[in-house]
């Protein structure tokens, strides 16, 4: 019987069987489930997605959006038998609106190739994260990506004018194209930006573009810890007279691990690292301006120590500290990650019982790092070597409910950027209240009665 | 030890050039200019050597007002004081060197360092002319380079692996291949602080330095344009890889 239909899909759209691609599709970037499809499907235009979604709805199959799978909460696994709908050859890329500074993309077009694409223009889609040459806008916008950008220019859904979207009954929904202006009944697109897959399948975008930062100028501040980089924070938003592109936190331990994996020298050169540091990019010719805020910032002994990137090599090297903090620590040994975020203004009371209170109970060492601007940390906690990964994993989830309770009660977010997917699914509670889940499911309900798109993601369908 | 380092602005590395209009240059208005990334090693040998050996350092450079930036720069990685030969006509390698020694004999020198080229000239021409016009030994892109009292040993990379070792005598015009003193360190907050206090004198060059120009540069062109890339048509991989092969066999003929 299995195998029937499998056949029968198979003659309609390109379909692989094959034991690799069910491991490589059946999987995103976290490493905690078993990829177990029964089969990939690789449909080449939205109609062929509307066929297969159609198809999966008359026989009861269960479906797995699926794009460049480098999500960290599982949205993307399918672990029970699923077909996985790859997006990845809904490939056109349409020309740039000079007009309107929009395009128009297929789903399964990588993040960087978008980038590529309209830099020669002096544009750029404001989307940019560290798995941009893998990543595709449909998985962008169907998880809400975030990044390095988002304190400039938000999450990705501030980003798009049009949406296609296919439903799990095979119906083709155009919400908006191109045009900037059309307020006109409730927003269908920004439902679906963000569902993570279980409302509708996102085949192509009509993209906003924004100006390529230009000059930017990029700081790395030696700080005493979390509070200082506040004040930092919140100097240069009320006194600098400069538009911040990015602003990050690092623990000395996550630049020791960049360190120790790269083999680089300390950024601060010979001596003992700081406790912090934070890695400012601002844009824009300033005059002097950045000086002066730098030199108010150091007589207030905010800061003793720092480095200014003077060139292009300068810059890429400087955030090459930040940008392989997650990379290194994977090397080092077995991560478990938070990703959480709370007002900015409370981060400082946050890391204070967070290491007082949450980090003795977690069963590794915490490695802080995150988009500080925007109140965002990634916790992320080592296995100890001689620790069996059992053990590890169950006091992770111990430590977790706790970490969740604190940040139940300062009103903060449990998936700053990474979503719920399957592996956030117990935090989904500390986040959003229960006639607000209950309103989600009644959506999704509606659209997919028989919850068989991305089954299992962010909630379970029934409540028993 | 009185040591010099022989430094020049350069477009950063990742501006995207524009010919101007009459292909003789390059646009540079809106263009970053920064310490050229073959100097920043120059630079930082001279600084190791005079933090190691005592001394001072001082950066020279000739060229436009913007030139003054890099200087700065160079007080916050290690240099004591800066000469600025103010000239804007003279992008030449042998009036850049004429200018370059004509100040250095003025100023006590032991050691002078050059580096291997500029990123936008790739001339590499202005070391060997320094040491020429200063009457000093020069020894080209050096790899070590030990200080013992008054006698120096410098290092190169030859080919084959091997390495020609070099006893010179000070004072001598060395140029520092990438990688002389390990990697070139930031301008750390402090330093920069500092060297806003350090003096640069700006002097003007003397003579007409573009007549000492022998070499006309008649026209830049850009490099042909890459041909876009090819998607090979085909239903599965094994199509692709058959036409694949055709098209390596039929048209573009390497196998």
């Amino acid at each position: 019987m299995k195998t029937q239909w499998i056949d029968e899909l198979g003659q309609r759209v390109p379909l692989s069987r094959q034991p690799q691609d069910l491991q490589t599709y059946g999987r995103d970037w976290t490493r905690v489930y078993v990829p177990r499809p029964s089969a990939v499907v690789f449909p080449r235009h939205a109609d062929e997605v509307c066929e297969v979604l159609r198809f999966c709805s008359e026989h009861g199959i269960a479906v797995v959006p699926s794009g460049g799978r480098t999500g960290l909460s599982a949205g993307a696994v399918a672990a029970e038998g699923e077909l996985v709908l790859s997006l990845e050859r809904l490939r056109t890329l349409g020309e740039v609106d000079p007009f309107g500074l929009t395009l128009t993309t297929g789903a399964g077009v990588t993040n960087h190739e978008v980038h590529v694409h309209c830099e020669h223009l002096g544009l750029t889609w404001p989307v940019d994260l560290a798995s941009k040459g893998s990543c595709q806008v449909g998985g962008n916008l169907a998880t809400n990506a975030g990044g390095i950008r988002v304190l400039r220019y938000g999450h990705a859904r501030h980003w798009v004018t049009g949406l296609q979207v296919a439903l799990m009954d095979g119906t083709l929904l155009n919400l908006g194209n191109a045009v900037q202006k059309d307020n006109v009944g409730p927003d269908l697109r920004q439902l679906m930006i963000g569902s993570e897959g279980i409302l509708g399948v996102i085949t192509r975008a009509t993209l906003r573009l924004a100006l390529l930062p230009s000059d930017r100028q990029v700081l790395f501040l030696a700080v005493d810890g979390m509070e200082t980089g506040l004040e930092l924070l919140r100097h240069a938003r009320i006194q600098g007279r400069f538009q911040l592109q990015a602003f990050e936190f690092m623990g000395r331990n996550c630049l020791e691990a960049v360190m120790k994996v790269g083999g680089s020298p300390s950024p601060f050169g010979p001596g003992e690292l700081p406790p912090a540091a934070v890695l400012i990019e601002v844009e824009g010719r300033l005059d002097g301006e950045l000086d002066r805020w730098l030199e108010q910032v150091m007589s207030q002994k905010l800061v003793q120590d720092g480095l200014v990137a003077k060139s292009s090599a300068d810059l890429n090297r400087l955030w090459a500290y930040r940008d392989n903090i997650t990379e290194s620590l994977g090397r080092l040994g077995l991560m478990h990650k938070n990703d959480i975020s709370v007002e900015v203004g409370r981060l400082a009371e946050f890391v204070h019982v967070l290491e007082k209170e949450v980090a003795p109970v977690f069963p590794g060492e915490l490695y802080l790092f995150g988009h500080l601007g925007d109140g965002n940390l990634h916790i992320n906690v080592m296995k100890p070597s001689a620790m069996d990964p059992e053990e590890f994993w169950d006091g992770c989830h111990v430590a977790d409910v706790q970490l969740y309770e604190l940040l139940h009660k300062l009103g903060g977010s449990v998936s700053a950027e990474h979503g719920i997917g399957l592996l956030k699914k117990s935090a989904l509670g500390f986040s959003r209240g229960p006639a607000e889940v209950a309103t989600m499911r009644a959506v999704k309900k509606a659209l997919d009665p028989e919850g068989l798109l991305n089954p299992g993601k962010v909630f379970d369908l029934s409540t028993t | 030890m009185n040591i010099i380092a022989c430094v020049r602005q350069t477009p950063d590395t990742e501006t995207v050039i524009k010919i101007n209009g009459a292909a003789n240059g390059i646009e540079l208005d809106g263009v970053k200019l920064v310490l050229g990334p073959y100097d920043e090693y120059a630079m930082e040998a001279a600084a190791q050597i005079k933090e190691k050996n005592g001394g001072e350092v001082t950066a020279i450079t000739v060229g436009g007002e913007k030139a003054a930036e890099t200087l700065r720069h160079c007080l916050a990685v290690g240099a004591d004081k800066a000469v600025h030969v103010q000239d804007t006509g003279a992008d030449d390698a042998l009036a850049i060197a004429t200018a370059l020694a004509n100040q250095i004999k003025k100023l006590p020198h032991d050691l002078i360092f050059v580096s291997n080229k500029g990123t936008d000239s790739d001339r590499g021409a202005v070391g060997p002319m320094l040491g020429e016009l200063l009457g000093l030994p020069y020894v080209g892109l050096v790899t070590e380079i030990e200080i013992d009292g008054g006698a120096v040993t410098v290092s190169r990379d030859v080919e084959g692996g091997s390495k020609e070792k070099f006893k010179v005598t000070l004072p001598a015009v060395i140029c520092a291949q990438k990688g002389v003193r390990g990697e070139p360190r930031y301008a750390s907050l402090p330093a920069i602080m500092k060297a806003k206090k350090k003096p640069i004198e700006t002097v003007a060059a003397e003579g007409d330095l573009a007549s000492l120009r022998k070499v006309e540069l008649e026209k830049l062109e850009y490099p042909p344009a890459r041909p876009p890339g090819r998607m090979v048509p085909g239903e599965s991989a094994a199509d692709k890889a058959k036409e694949l092969v055709r098209l390596l066999r039929s048209e573009a003929k390497v196998i």
